[in-house]
């Protein structure tokens, strides 16, 4: 494929303009559920029914992790497709109508809480909001994903994500339609058993699923190793996607029919999901073995610290299912994988994601014209980013351990370190989109940005 | 070229040492992007690759190419043409890119 550029400069067109605004949404849902967490609205050993826990884990998967997810989705598979986006408007409008039905769900949690069954009504019309919102995202990230047959090893893992991402909210809409449509709950409510499987279908099938495929192109990519991952990689996707849903649509399925195969079928996904993950952190270490860049930058020193908390939380989830006490490991479990693993991965690679956007959207139309243009390096400090990271993986374990032990007051004192660091990370990725470090230090505030001279080290 | 020397291909290649992958955060000549240039008269045409296909950079990178070999004196037109084949590998940078990343042969 040969492309050639003559006559007129060109503008990019591959900076997707609703990747900033998701991030930003995104950061402020999660900053919100840390505060009521902190606020002592609900911990993680607090009933899932509880309408402040409901609040606070929705903040947390819709309006933190999806909207993150679905911003760097629609940054991200025009780079692996080489395709644009069918639309950047609706883009941004999925951004909007998901915090919309986000909101909506909120109120109807408050309502359900309350008993204002006025104000209940308000989560199945969230809900339905919410799932417009993710149709639209879908369809928009899906169709370059469909036109780029056969797709390589990120997309086909992102393409199963959303799969599991329409039914994670299919499932949570016809929950709330069995709390709040009193005509609908004798045929739904017996789903209500089910919530484990939601969590199931949205922390695995989606989140972790989407996640392990847009790592096997973003680390080989940043750390120079080879992006070929054969048939490991073949097995992580397979095993992961037929184990979520085996493991899914057993369970669902065991609501209304009691079949030992139901059983066997369930058990036989939890185990290739655990297969699955157990090959992907193989496969990561191999990544991190054979890449031929030997130093690598701060997000991707701090990552190993997510990829350890999904390696805890799998074998945590295999030692509770084993032992026949899912129930009192979930809240620890989910923990692990929410603040652990996705947040971990999330806030590590906001640290290169965001200065890069900014290099893209500020510096990138500068570069070759004369003036001084600095590298995506020089817009952070690393330093800081890194003492930032160690803090909050620091918190995670030690609530961790907290949830363990049953210790809320201890839960909370040691949450203040996730939310300190939370927002330390956010200040830095604030400095990084301001340009407040592409700049000599001392330098006077209307100084041109600092370029290290390309040719030598910096 | 401020000798009033013809134009020629180290003029063009020493000017793009200017212009970097902003991601990698070094210049494109010693990375290895830079597959083939040549000088024909004012014409410079330029066949170069990307670290990777799809980059976000991707246009920018072009474009500073273009622009920064377009402003030399003497240049009359360029032509940038990307190519992915044969792809791009660590292996293409100079001793110096290697040394930099600490790139293991």
């Amino acid at each position: 494929m040969t492309r050639t550029l003559g006559g007129a400069a060109m503008i990019s067109k591959r900076l997707s303009r609703s990747t900033l605004p998701a991030f930003a949404c995104a950061l402020v849902n999660f900053v919100a559920a840390q505060g009521l967490i902190l606020a002592g609205v609900t911990w993680p050993a607090r009933a899932i029914s509880a309408p402040g826990t409901l609040i606070v884990v929705h903040l947390l998967v819709i309006g933190w992790l999806s909207l993150l997810m679905l911003g760097a989705l629609f940054q991200f598979v025009p780079v692996i497709t080489c395709r644009p986006l069918p639309s950047q408007p609706l883009a941004l409008a999925t951004v909007a109508i998901l915090e919309a039905g986000l909101a909506g769900m909120v109120c109807g949690f408050i309502g359900f809480g309350g008993g204002s069954r006025e104000l209940a009504i308000a989560l199945p019309s969230g809900g339905a909001v919410v799932i417009v919102g993710v149709l639209l995202g879908c369809w928009n990230i899906g169709v370059p994903l469909f036109r780029s047959r056969p797709l390589p090893l990120p997309g086909r893992m992102i393409l199963s994500g959303l799969i599991f991402l329409i039914l994670t909210v299919t499932l949570g809409l016809s929950f709330a339609l069995a709390l709040t449509v009193a005509p609908l709950t004798p045929n739904l409510a017996p789903l209500m058993s089910s919530v484990g499987d939601h969590a199931i279908a949205g922390l695995g099938g989606w989140f972790t699923l989407t996640a392990m495929g847009v790592g096997y192109k973003l680390f080989p990519m940043f750390m120079l190793a080879p992006e070929e991952r054969g048939i490991t990689g073949e097995c992580v996707h397979v095993l992961g996607a037929a184990g979520f849903a085996l493991a899914i649509g057993a369970g669902v399925a065991r609501i209304w029919l009691t079949a030992e195969p139901l059983r066997i079928a369930q058990w036989t996904g939890y185990v290739a999901i655990g297969l699955a993950v157990t090959l992907y952190l193989w496969d990561i270490v191999r990544i991190y073995r054979t890449r031929r860049r030997a130093l690598i930058e701060a997000h991707n020193r701090a990552v190993s610290g997510a990829f350890g908390f999904l390696g805890i939380a799998t074998m945590l989830a295999a030692v509770f299912l084993a032992t026949g006490h899912p129930d009192v490991g979930s809240p620890l479990v989910v923990f692990l994988l929410i603040f652990g693993w996705l947040t971990g991965l999330a806030l590590t690679q906001l640290y290169k994601i965001v200065p890069f956007l900014t290099w893209l959207s500020r510096y990138g139309s500068h570069l070759g014209r004369g003036g001084v243009v600095p590298r995506v390096q020089d817009l952070v400090r690393e330093r800081r980013g890194r003492r930032w990271f160690a803090l909050y993986f620091l918190g995670v374990l030690l609530g961790a351990v907290s949830v363990l032990l049953r210790s809320g007051l201890a839960f909370r004192f040691d949450f203040a370190l996730v939310t300190i660091s939370t927002l330390g990370l956010i200040t830095e990725y604030w400095r990084a989109w301001r340009g407040h470090y592409a700049r000599p230090p001392n330098s006077r505030p209307d100084a041109p940005p600092f370029l290290p001279d390309p040719r030598g080290s910096p | 070229m401020g000798d009033g020397s013809a134009l020629n291909r180290e003029h063009v290649l020493n000017a793009l040492h200017e212009v970097i992958d902003p991601e990698l955060g070094y210049n494109i000549v010693d990375l290895g992007l830079l597959y083939e240039l040549e000088v024909e008269g004012g014409l410079v045409k330029i066949t170069m690759t990307m670290t990777t296909p799809g980059c976000p950079a991707q246009d920018y990178i072009l474009s500073g190419v273009h622009e920064r070999s377009k402003s030399l004196p003497g240049v009359t037109d360029v032509e940038v043409n990307l190519v992915w084949l044969p792809a791009w590998s660590p292996r293409l940078m100079t001793p110096a890119a290697k040394a930099h990343f600490g790139v293991r042969d």
